[in-house]
C-alpha cells in the first residue's frame, strides 16, 4: 500500500465531497429521490467520490495473474482512500459544528440546516461524521474491488447501475410513457416524485445485467462467425450498403428510429415534449455551430448573434408588436409575411450577416477570432436592448404578440406540435451537415482546419470557404432563433436570453458530443439540455456543469463522446511546433522577441 | 480541385487589393462618423450642450476605470507573452479576488474597524484579495493550462472558457448569485478639488495605485532574476529550458503575478463601484483584453496605455459621438465602443499601439 498515493487520493476525493456540499449541489439535490426513500441524488453525489477515489487509486497493475492474490490488499488501499476522503468531509462538518452554522452560512450560503441534516442522516453531527467516515471507507473499498474485477463482471455491474440511476433521473418521463402504453408501472414507479421502487430498481438492475451479459455472449459468437472486421462499429456517415446486398439491418434501424421520433411526443406527454422541443432547438443550433467550429475549425463565441437575428427578424417579418409601458404598439417596421416564408427569409438574412461578420475577421487566428466573435455577440445583445433601437426591437421590454406558424388550424406553438416543427428543421440540418461532410466543400474545410497555409497553397480559397462556413452556420442558427420566437411568442433580450451563455452552451453541446460529429451534437443536446430541463433543481448549476463539461472533455477526451474519426486524430495530435527550435520556427522566435515583456528591453 | 474552377472565374480578382480598398473605405467611414458625431455634439444648442466640467469629469472617470482595466490587462499581456494564448478565465481571477476581500471588508465595516484603522484595513483587503486571486490563477494554470500546453491551439482555449464558467458557477454556488454591497472607507468617499474641478477621491487613489503597480512590475521584469527568466521564456521557451530555466515554474510565476495584479484591481474596482457579484469579471475581463490588444499585447507599457485609453474612450466616446444624433441613453452603448475598438485595432493595427508588427497573430 502506497501511503502517499493513498493520502493524496483521499484528499482529492474529500475535497470533491466538500466542494459538492459548499457549492450547494448536495443540499439542492437532497429532495430528489432516485430509489425509494433511501437513495437521493444528493446521496449519489456523496457516494461517487469515495468510490471513484478508491477505484482510481488502485488501478490494477498490468500483470493479470497477480491481480487475484492482491484483491485483499487492493480493497484495503481503496478503503483507506475512501476513509481519508470521508475524514476530510467529517472534519469540515466538525468545523461547521464548532464555529456555528449561522456564522459559516454568512459566508457560504449553501451550508444550510438541510445540508447538515442530509450529511448527518438525522443523527448528531459527530454520529453523522462517524457514519460518513465508515461509509466512505466501505465505498472506497468497494470501488477498489470493482476496479480489480475482471471486465466481464465489472461491465454488467456498471451498466446496471447506470441504467437504474438513469431511470431514477428520468422519473418525469418514463412513467408517462408507461401510462400512455397502458403498461403496469406500480412495480417501478408508484408516484412520479419518489423515484423508483426498491424492488423495481433491483429488477431493472438484474435485467440490464442479464441483457449486457447476453449481448456479450451473442457478440462473441457472431464475431467468431463473421470474422473480426464485422465486429467493428460502422463509422459515422459510412453507408452500410455494399456489404451484403440489401442493407436490411440499416433499413430496419431507420424505420424504427423514424417511428420512435414521430411517436415520442405522443408517448411522453406535453411536459416532456416541451423539453424535447428545447433539445431540438439546441440540436439545430449545435448543428449550425458544428459547421463553423467542427467542420471549418473557426471558434465562434458569438453564435448567439445569429440566434438573435433569427428570432428578431422572424418576429418583425411576421408582424409582432413592441411591448411598451403602455401596452402593445406597432414597431417602425413590421411586415406580415407567411411564417414559413419568413423562416426561409430569416435564414437568408442570417447568411448575409454571417458574411458581413465573417469578412473582417477572416485573417484572425484562433483565439483572436474567438474573442472578436464574442464581441459581435455582445454588440448584438446590447443593440437589441438599447433605448436607441427601441422603436424597432422594443428595447429591454422586447417584442410581443409574435405570429404562430400554422398549417390550417394546426398551430405549432403547442409543445407537442412544436416538436414536429423542430424535428423537421433538425432533419433538414442533419441532412445538410451529412451531405456537406464529405463533399468538396467539406473536404476544403477539413484541409483549412488542419493547416490553413497548406490549404491555401494547394488551391483552396480559404477566404471563400471561411465565409461560406460563417454563412451556413449562421443560417442554421437563425432557424433555431426563428423557432424559438415561435415557441415563446414574445422576445426580450434583457436577462440572459441572448447572452454569451447561449453561445457557450451551444459550444458545450458540440464539444461534449464531439467536434464535427452529427450524432455527437444530438447526444450532447440530450445530455446537456434535455436532462437539466427535466430536473428543475438543476437550473442554478448550469454554468458549473457546462464549465466542468468543457474542461473535462478537453482534458480527458477532446474528441467527444461520439467522436468523428478524423477529428479525433487531429485533436489527439501533440503540437510540437511551439517547442521546436529549428529553422521553421525562426519566424516564431522573431515574434517572441518583438512582443513580450522582453520587447522593450531586448530591442 | 475546388479552387481551380473558382480561380478561373475569379481570375482578374486575384492580386487586386480588395482587402486594402475595403479597409480604407471602412477607415474613411469611421473617420467621417467620428468627425460628424463630435461636431454635432459640440454644437448642440445650449440647453442640451454638455458643459466642459462634465467632459472633464467623464475623462477622470474614464482614467480611473482605465487604470483598473490596465491592471487586469497586464495579466493578459504577461500570459500571452509567455504562452501565446489568451487566458479567457482571467476575468474570473479578478472576480475571485473581489470575493476574497469582500468578507474582510464587510466584517471591518460592521465593526467600524475599516474607518478607525484605514491603512491596516486596506492592507488586509489587498492581501486577502491578492492571495485568493493568486491561488485561483495558480490553480487555473495547473488544471486548465499545463495539461494541454502541447495540444492543438483550440484545446487550451476551450478549457479556459470552461474554467471561466466553472469559476462563475462555483462562486455563485459558494456565496450566492446576487450582487453584494462592498463597503467604501469614509475617507475615500469625498471629493478633491483638482485644477478647479471636483474629482472623486477614489478615482485618484485608483489611478495612483495603478501607476505604482506598473512601475513595480516593470522593475520586476527588467531587473530581478525571476523577471529575466520570464523574458527568456517569452523569447524562446525551448532555449530557455536548455539554459537551465525551469519553464513550468516560470509559467506558474507568470500566472501568479497576473493574479496578484488582478487582486489589486479587484479591490480598487469594488471600492469604486461599491458592488460585487460572481459575474462581475466578464465585462471588465473583455475590456481589459481589448486594452491589452489596443496597447500591443505582450508589452507592459502598452497594457497600461491601452487601459487608460480604453477607459477614456468608454466613458467619453458614447457621449461625444452619439449625443449629437440624439441617441437616447448613450452610456448603454459603452460596451459596443469596447468591442468596436477591439475589432478596429485587430483590423488596422493588429500589433497595437506600442507593439511591433506581429506575424503570429494573422
Amino acid at each position: 500500500m502506497n501511503l502517499r498515493r493513498t493520502i493524496r487520493g483521499g484528499a482529492m476525493g474529500g475535497t470533491v465531497l466538500v466542494y459538492l456540499c459548499l457549492v450547494g449541489l448536495v443540499g439542492t439535490f437532497s429532495d430528489l429521490s432516485l430509489i425509494g426513500t433511501w437513495l437521493t441524488a444528493a446521496g449519489l453525489l456523496l457516494v461517487l467520490p469515495p468510490v471513484v477515489a478508491g477505484a482510481v487509486m488502485t488501478r490494477p497493475r498490468v500483470q493479470a495473474g497477480e491481480r487475484r492474490t492482491m484483491a485483499l490488499s487492493t480493497a484495503g488501499t481503496g478503503a483507506a482512500t475512501g476513509f481519508a476522503s470521508g475524514a476530510v468531509l467529517a472534519v469540515g462538518m466538525g468545523l461547521v459544528q464548532v464555529i456555528g452554522i449561522d456564522t459559516v452560512r454568512r459566508v457560504f450560503v449553501s451550508v444550510s440546516p438541510i445540508l447538515m441534516e442530509t450529511l448527518t442522516f438525522g443523527l448528531s453531527t459527530w454520529g453523522g461524521a462517524l457514519v460518513i467516515v465508515i461509509g466512505a471507507a466501505a465505498l472506497g473499498g468497494a470501488g477498489a474491488l470493482l476496479r480489480s474485477m475482471p471486465r466481464q463482471i465489472r461491465r454488467p455491474i456498471v451498466v446496471g447501475t447506470v441504467a437504474v440511476v438513469a431511470l431514477g433521473l428520468l422519473q418525469r418521463v418514463v412513467p408517462s410513457i408507461f401510462d400512455t402504453l397502458s403498461i403496469e408501472r406500480d412495480w417501478l414507479y408508484r408516484d412520479i416524485t419518489n423515484g423508483l421502487q426498491t424492488t423495481g430498481a433491483l429488477i431493472v438492475f438484474l435485467l440490464s445485467v442479464g441483457v449486457t451479459e447476453g449481448l456479450r455472449r451473442l457478440q462473441g459468437r457472431s464475431a467468431k462467425e463473421a470474422g473480426p472486421a464485422d465486429a467493428l462499429p460502422p463509422e459515422e456517415g459510412a453507408a452500410p450498403e455494399g456489404r451484403r446486398g440489401v442493407p436490411w439491418g440499416g433499413v430496419v434501424r431507420v424505420v424504427v428510429l423514424a417511428v420512435a421520433l414521430v411517436a415520442l411526443p405522443q408517448l411522453a406527454g406535453p411536459v416532456v415534449s416541451e423539453s424535447l422541443g428545447t433539445v431540438g432547438i439546441y440540436v439545430l443550433l449545435g448543428l449550425g455551430l458544428n459547421i463553423v467550429v467542427g467542420y471549418a475549425g473557426l471558434l465562434d463565441l458569438g453564435y448567439v448573434a445569429f440566434v438573435a437575428v433569427g428570432a428578431y427578424f422572424f418576429a418583425l417579418l411576421t408582424g409582432s408588436h413592441l411591448i411598451t409601458a403602455f401596452g402593445l404598439e406597432d414597431p417602425l417596421a413590421s411586415l406580415h409575411v407567411d411564417p414559413f416564408v419568413a423562416i426561409a427569409l430569416v435564414a437568408g438574412i442570417a447568411a448575409l450577416i454571417g458574411l458581413v461578420i465573417g469578412a473582417p475577421v477572416l485573417r484572425l487566428r484562433g483565439d483572436y477570432l474567438a474573442i472578436v466573435t464574442l464581441g459581435f455577440g455582445e454588440i448584438a445583445r446590447v443593440l437589441l436592448t438599447s433605448d436607441w433601437l427601441q422603436p424597432v426591437f422594443g428595447g429591454a421590454r422586447g417584442l410581443g404578440d409574435i405570429t404562430d406558424a400554422s398549417i390550417g388550424s394546426y398551430g405549432f406553438r403547442h409543445p407537442q406540435h412544436f416538436y414536429y416543427l423542430v424535428l423537421a428543421l433538425c432533419l433538414f440540418a442533419v441532412f445538410v451537415s451529412w451531405r456537406l461532410q464529405d463533399s468538396r466543400i467539406g473536404r476544403a474545410w477539413t484541409a483549412m482546419r488542419e493547416d490553413e497555409q497548406v490549404a491555401d497553397a494547394t488551391g483552396v480559397s480559404t477566404v471563400r470557404y471561411k465565409l461560406l462556413a460563417f454563412a451556413m452556420g449562421g443560417a442554421i442558427g437563425s432557424l433555431g432563433g426563428a423557432v424559438y420566437a415561435i415557441k415563446l411568442g414574445s422576445l426580450s433580450a434583457s436577462g440572459g436570453t441572448f447572452g454569451v451563455l447561449v453561445s457557450v452552451t451551444v459550444l458545450a453541446v458540440v464539444i461534449l458530443g464531439g467536434l464535427g460529429s452529427i450524432r455527437g451534437v444530438i447526444v450532447g443536446a440530450l445530455v446537456l439540455i434535455g436532462l437539466p430541463d427535466l430536473l428543475s433543481q438543476f437550473e442554478e448549476y448550469r454554468l458549473l456543469v457546462y464549465g466542468a463539461a468543457l474542461m473535462v472533455m478537453m482534458l480527458q477526451r477532446p474528441q467527444g463522446l461520439v467522436p468523428n474519426s478524423r477529428r479525433t486524430r487531429e485533436l489527439l495530435e501533440v503540437d510540437r511546433s511551439q517547442d521546436r527550435w529549428t529553422g521553421a520556427l525562426a519566424a516564431d522566435k522573431r515574434v517572441a522577441s518583438e512582443v513580450s515583456p522582453v520587447g522593450e528591453g531586448s530591442g | 480541385m475546388a479552387a481551380s474552377a473558382g480561380g478561373r472565374k475569379l481570375g482578374w480578382t486575384v492580386g487586386f487589393p480588395w482587402r486594402r480598398i475595403i479597409l480604407t473605405l471602412v477607415a474613411i467611414g469611421i473617420g467621417v462618423f467620428v468627425l460628424i458625431g463630435s461636431y454635432r455634439t459640440l454644437t448642440l444648442p445650449d440647453a442640451e450642450r454638455i458643459i466642459a466640467e462634465t467632459w472633464f469629469q467623464l475623462m477622470v472617470r474614464g482614467l480611473a476605470l482605465g487604470a483598473v482595466y490596465a491592471l487586469i490587462a497586464l495579466g493578459y499581456t504577461l500570459v500571452y507573452g509567455i504562452l501565446r494564448t489568451i487566458n479567457f478565465a482571467h476575468g474570473e481571477v479578478f472576480m475571485a479576488g473581489a470575493f476574497g476581500s469582500y468578507f474582510f471588508a464587510a466584517a471591518f465595516a460592521e465593526s467600524g474597524f475599516l474607518d478607525r484603522h484605514i491603512v491596516v484595513s486596506v492592507i488586509v483587503l489587498l492581501l486577502s484579495s491578492m492571495a485568493v486571486s493568486v491561488g485561483v490563477a495558480v490553480l487555473l494554470e495547473r488544471v486548465a493550462y499545463r495539461p494541454v500546453r502541447r495540444a492543438p491551439r483550440v484545446v487550451p482555449l476551450i478549457t479556459a472558457i470552461g474554467a471561466s464558467l466553472f469559476l462563475q458557477g462555483t462562486f455563485s454556488g459558494f456565496f450566492g448569485p446576487d450582487f453584494k454591497g462592498y463597503p467604501k472607507p469614509e475617507i475615500l468617499g469625498g471629493q478633491w478639488e483638482l485644477f478647479g474641478v471636483t474629482v472623486k477621491r477614489t478615482d485618484i487613489v485608483v489611478f495612483l495605485t495603478m501607476v505604482v503597480a506598473v512601475a513595480a512590475l516593470q522593475y520586476f521584469v527588467r531587473r530581478t532574476t525571476t523577471g529575466k527568466s520570464m523574458r527568456a521564456v517569452a523569447y524562446d521557451r525551448e532555449i530557455a529550458s536548455l539554459m537551465g530555466i525551469d519553464v513550468d515554474r516560470v509559467v506558474l510565476t507568470t500566472f501568479a503575478i497576473g493574479g496578484l495584479l488582478a487582486g489589486i484591481a479587484a479591490v480598487l474596482y469594488s471600492m469604486t463601484f461599491g458592488q460585487i457579484g460572481p459575474f462581475m469579471g466578464f465585462l471588465p475581463g473583455i475590456a481589459a483584453f481589448t486594452a491589452a490588444v489596443l496597447g500591443g499585447i505582450g508589452s507592459i507599457g502598452g497594457a497600461a496605455l491601452g487601459g487608460l485609453l480604453l477607459g477614456i474612450l468608454q466613458s467619453v466616446g458614447p457621449y461625444l459621438l452619439l449625443s449629437g444624433f440624439h441617441v437616447p441613453s448613450p452610456f448603454q452603448l459603452k460596451d459596443v465602443v469596447t468591442f468596436s475598438v477591439l475589432v478596429l485595432v485587430l483590423l488596422f493595427r493588429p500589433a497595437g499601439l506600442l507593439g511591433s508588427e506581429e506575424v503570429d497573430r494573422l
